[in-house]
């Protein structure tokens, strides 16, 4: 399942909807947060998450598609909001269900650094009265390298 | 001629100060070569030109070098994405 939404996710629906019964071995799961970014109140601080639609949406299928073609899994879950957030809110959730733990831990792993480097969503921090877009990472276009077959 | 929709994101967006524009082409042209001729058109378009601005054709990641076909419903151009 791959979704693209303003509302919150509840992360106990999204694992139960990962457990294929008598099949499932192993569940990994990360969620992704906004911290404080800022020495300002947490009132004080903003996070706005902008996306394509339709270019994200096919991005994460492109992403979860190589990810069921490198490894052997039961099920994968992306979900990933966009709009106005607030510190500590959730942010992204990938989960995976496989047979085993190592597939399950790789394709998650893998499933975040493409998701960082290859959907189209872009970040604005917002300090009191100053908003600023998130400068991307050098070390998550790195990371994408050990993956490389 | 080609009637496209092109449309930008983010910081970019900013910059130009607009989400959206239709441009005329005459093909063949390439990404690099809408690139400049948008960067000379628009208010403040020279942030086109930044090397780190990426682009796409209906959705799908291109580079400078990849040419506009007949079949192209809209461009986009925007900054390294920041997900996640």
């Amino acid at each position: 399942m791959i979704q693209v939404q303003q509302e919150n996710f509840q992360v106990d629906d999204l694992y139960n909807n990962l457990l294929k019964a008598n099949q499932t071995g192993a569940v990994v799961m990360f969620v992704g947060l906004v911290r404080q970014f800022s020495d300002l109140s947490k009132q004080a601080c903003s996070f706005e998450l902008e996306h394509y639609p339709g270019m994200t949406e096919r991005n994460l299928q492109a992403i979860v598609d190589e990810a069921n073609s490198r490894w052997s899994l039961l099920d994968v879950s992306v979900v990933h909001r966009v709009g106005r957030l607030s510190i500590d809110d959730q942010i992204v959730f990938v989960g995976v269900s496989a047979a085993h733990r190592a597939e399950a831990f790789e394709a998650c792993d893998f499933i975040m650094d493409y998701l960082k480097s290859r959907a189209a969503f872009w970040k604005k921090e917002t300090q009191g009265l100053e908003s600023r877009w998130v400068a991307a990472n050098t070390n998550d276009e790195k990371s994408l390298e050990r993956w490389v077959k | 001629m080609l009637s496209v929709n092109v449309v930008f994101f983010a910081s970019l967006k900013e910059i130009i100060g607009q989400d959206s524009c239709v441009i005329t082409l005459d093909l063949p042209v390439s990404i690099g070569q809408l690139k400049q001729k948008l960067a000379n058109e628009l208010k403040n378009g020279q942030a086109l030109l930044d090397e780190s601005i990426q682009s796409s054709v209906d959705f799908e990641f291109t580079r400078d070098a990849d040419m506009i076909s007949e079949s192209v419903k809209e461009i986009a151009f925007f900054p390294p994405v920041t997900g996640g």
